[in-house]
C-alpha cells in the first residue's frame, strides 16, 4: 500500500461498513430466494423421502456428496491463504485473507450440510455421534465416514475461532469509530480489546500457532475426505493418489472462488489500492500450479490403471473418457487443466475479465471432477449386469443452487457488517519498521 | 497522602512512544498501559518484555487433545469386541487419524482459552481511560503520577513528541 496512512486505510474499510443502499438489499433478497428455495427442496425431500433424488442403485452418491467435497475443496483456499502464506511471510495475502478466511467458514458450513441432507432421515445423524446407548454400539472409528465427521467438525471450529480471533482489533477498530447500538455490539464481539501491549503480545503468539495448527489441519482434512472413496474397493477410487490429488484439487477450485468474489468486492468498495492486480495475478500464478498439479493427477490416475493391468481399473478409466459421462469428463480435463494453462500469459493474469471468467470455469470444472469420480465411479464399478446412470432430479438441483444462494448470501451479509479486509493486517503493511510477529 | 493522577499521550509513531517509554525509567513516574493499534518492535523492545506463554496451554491442549482421540478410539471398539474383516480391534493406524484431529482439535481451544486468560478477555474497564485513536493511528501511553506532579510528566511527555493530556 505505497503511500498510503493509517486513516486511509481505516476510511476504506469503514466505508464499506456504511449504510447499504436499496440495490444491495435487493440482490440480499433475490439471493434469499434462492436459498428458501433449496431449503423447500430439502424440506419436501424430508416429507417424501430421499427417493426424490435421482440416486439409485448402483449409483447411491449423487450431487449431495459432490456438493459437500465441492464446498469443503472451496473452503480450503481461505486456510492456505490465511494459515500456509502467513507462515511463509507472503506479505500480498494480507488484503484478501479476510475474505478468504470467511469463506472458508460459510464453505465449510454449507459442506457440514449435505451429509445431513443425503442422511434422508436426518432426525437420525445423533447415531454418529460417539455417546453410549443402550446397546453400546458406539460408531467405527476404523471408518472414514467417521474420520470425516471428526475432520470437518474440527476444521470448521478451527477455521471460525481463526477468523474471529484474527478479526478482534478490527472490530474494536469499528466499535472506536461508530455510536448508539452498533458500539454497542462492537463493543460487546471485540470482548472489550483495546490494543494494549499485553494483548498484543500474547495475541501476535496465538495467532502464529493458530497458523501453524491450521496448516497440518487443512491438508488432513481433504486426504480424509478423499479417503471416504479411496478406502472403498470402487475401480477408480481405490487409489493411493487421491489424498494429494483432493489437496490440490481443493486448493485450485478454492483460489478460484476467491478471484470470483475479489474482483467484484474490489470493484464494488473501491478496494482496488489494497486488491492490486499484482496481488490477482499472484493468484493466477498459484493458480497455475494448483492446475499443473491438478493434470498430473489426472495423468497419474491413467498411468495407474493401465500399468495395474487390472481389467476393470482400465475399463473404468476408458469409460470416463469415452462413456456416458464423457462430456462431463473433457469439461474436467479442459475447465481443470487446459484453461488455466491461460495464465502463463501476462496479459491474461492482468485482465480482470479473463481472471473472472477463468475463475468460473474452474469452478465449473471443479464441480465436474467431483461428478466425474463420485458418479463415474459407482455407475461402472465391477460387474457390467450391476452398471447404471444417474442423472441429478429437480430436488437435487433445487438444493444445489440453494447452497449456492446460501453462500453468496452469508458472504453479503458479513461484507456489510464486519470488515472484509483486515485492517491492522493493513496497517502492518504501512508500518515500515516492524514486523508482525512478536 | 497525595493521590495519583493520570496522564494520557498521543504519538503518531512509535519510535517516539517507545523513547518516552525508555525514558520514563528515569522518572518517579509509572507507566500504566501502552496501546497501539499494531504490533510493533520499538515498543515491544522498550517494555522489554518476554515471549508469551501462551504456547503452554496450545501444547497441553494438544497432548490432552492426542490422548482423548486416541482413547476415545480404543475405548469405544473395546467395548464391541468383535473382529471384522479380520482387522484388530484396536487398530492403530485409522485411530492415529482421530488422535490427530483432536490434537487440532484441543490445541486450538488450549490456544483460545491461553489467549484468553492472559489477556483477560473479554475485559470491559479499560475501555474507561482509552483513547479511541488508539486504534486509529495513534500509540497512546498511559501514565501515572503523584499529585502535583502532572505538569511535569505532561511536559516530559510534549518534549518527546505526545500530544499529553489529563484524564
Amino acid at each position: 500500500m505505497p503511500g498510503m496512512t493509517y486513516a486511509q486505510v481505516e476510511q476504506t474499510v469503514l466505508e464499506t461498513l456504511r449504510p447499504a443502499r436499496l440495490k444491495y438489499w435487493a440482490v440480499v433478497a433475490l439471493v434469499f430466494l434462492g436459498l428458501l428455495t433449496g431449503a423447500a427442496c430439502w424440506a419436501y425431500q424430508i416429507a417424501m423421502g430421499i427417493g426424490v433424488g435421482g440416486h439409485n442403485i448402483p449409483v447411491v452418491w449423487g450431487t449431495y456428496l459432490i456438493n459437500f467435497v465441492f464446498w469443503v475443496g472451496i473452503a480450503h483456499s481461505g486456510t492456505l491463504i490465511s494459515a500456509i502464506l502467513y507462515l511463509f511471510r507472503a506479505g500480498w495475502r494480507t488484503p484478501i485473507a479476510r475474505a478468504a478466511e470467511t469463506m472458508t467458514v460459510f464453505a465449510v458450513c454449507i459442506a457440514g450440510l449435505f451429509p445431513f441432507i443425503h442422511l434422508g432421515r436426518v432426525w437420525m445423524v445423533y447415531y454418529i455421534l460417539p455417546y453410549p446407548n443402550e446397546r453400546t454400539l458406539w460408531p467405527n472409528f476404523q471408518s472414514p465416514l467417521v474420520f470425516d465427521m471428526v475432520a470437518i467438525s474440527t476444521y470448521l471450529t478451527v477455521s471460525s475461532l481463526f477468523w474471529y480471533t484474527g478479526m478482534l482489533p478490527d472490530l474494536a477498530t469499528v466499535r472506536d469509530r461508530a455510536t448508539g447500538l452498533r458500539k454497542k455490539i462492537y463493543q460487546i464481539i471485540s470482548l472489550g480489546w483495546t490494543g494494549r501491549y499485553e494483548q498484543w503480545r500474547h495475541y501476535s503468539r496465538a495467532y502464529l500457532f493458530f497458523a501453524a495448527l491450521a496448516t497440518p489441519l487443512v491438508i488432513s482434512v481433504h486426504s480424509v475426505v478423499s479417503w471416504d472413496f479411496a478406502l472403498g474397493i470402487m475401480p477408480g477410487w481405490h487409489s493411493t493418489i487421491f489424498a494429494p490429488y483432493f489437496v490440490a484439487g481443493a486448493i485450485h477450485s478454492g483460489l478460484a472462488m476467491v478471484l470470483t468474489l475479489m474482483i467484484p468486492l474490489r470493484r464494488i468498495f473501491h478496494y482496488e489500492a489494497f486488491i492490486t492486480e499484482d496481488i490477482l495475478d499472484n493468484v493466477a500464478k498459484t493458480i497455475i500450479l494448483t492446475g499443473l498439479i491438478v493434470g498430473y493427477a489426472y495423468i497419474v490416475e491413467y498411468f495407474l490403471a493401465w500399468y495395474s493391468n487390472n481389467a476393470v481399473e482400465q475399463e473404468s478409466f476408458r469409460w470416463r473418457a469415452f462413456g456416458h459421462y464423457s462430456l462431463e469428463f473433457w469439461i474436467m480435463v479442459i475447465c481443470n487443466t487446459v484453461v488455466p494453462l491461460l495464465f502463463f500469459f501476462r496479459k491474461v493474469r492482468r485482465s480482470i475479465p479473463w481472471l473472472f471468467t477463468i475463475s468460473i470455469l474452474i469452478n465449473i470444472g471443479m464441480w465436474y471432477e467431483r461428478f466425474v469420480i463420485i458418479v463415474g465411479g459407482s455407475a461402472h464399478d465391477f460387474m457390467p449386469n450391476a452398471w447404471g446412470l444417474y442423472s441429478p432430479s429437480f430436488i437435487e438441483y433445487g438444493i444445489l443452487m440453494g447452497s449456492f444462494s446460501m453462500f453468496f448470501f452469508l458472504f453479503l451479509l458479513f461484507v456489510k457488517h464486519l470488515p472484509s479486509v483486515s485492517i491492522t493486517e493493513l496497517k502492518e503493511g504501512v508500518y515500515q519498521g516492524g514486523s508482525h510477529v512478536l | 497522602m497525595s493521590s495519583e493522577k493520570h496522564v494520557m499521550a498521543l504519538f503518531e509513531d512509535d519510535a517516539q512512544a517507545a523513547s518516552a517509554i525508555e525514558g520514563l525509567a528515569g522518572y518517579p513516574w509509572k507507566l500504566e498501559r501502552v496501546h497501539s493499534p499494531i504490533p510493533s518492535d520499538n515498543i515491544l523492545h522498550a517494555l522489554k518484555m518476554k515471549k508469551s506463554k501462551v504456547g503452554w496451554s496450545t501444547l497441553a491442549g494438544g497432548i490432552i487433545g492426542f490422548f482423548s482421540g486416541i482413547g476415545l478410539a480404543i475405548y469405544t471398539a473395546t467395548e464391541w469386541n468383535l473382529i471384522m474383516s479380520g482387522k484388530p480391534v484396536v487398530a492403530l493406524i485409522p485411530f492415529l487419524i482421530v488422535g490427530f484431529e483432536f490434537t487440532i482439535l484441543f490445541a486450538v481451544f488450549g490456544n483460545v482459552v491461553g489467549l484468553l486468560l492472559q489477556t483477560n478477555l473479554p475485559e470491559f474497564k479499560s475501555l474507561q481511560n482509552y483513547d479511541e485513536k488508539c486504534s486509529g493511528e495513534h500509540f497512546g501511553l498511559l501514565a501515572s503520577c503523584a499529585e502535583g506532579e502532572e505538569t511535569r510528566l505532561m511536559a516530559y511527555l510534549q518534549e518527546k513528541g505526545g500530544e499529553a493530556r489529563l484524564i
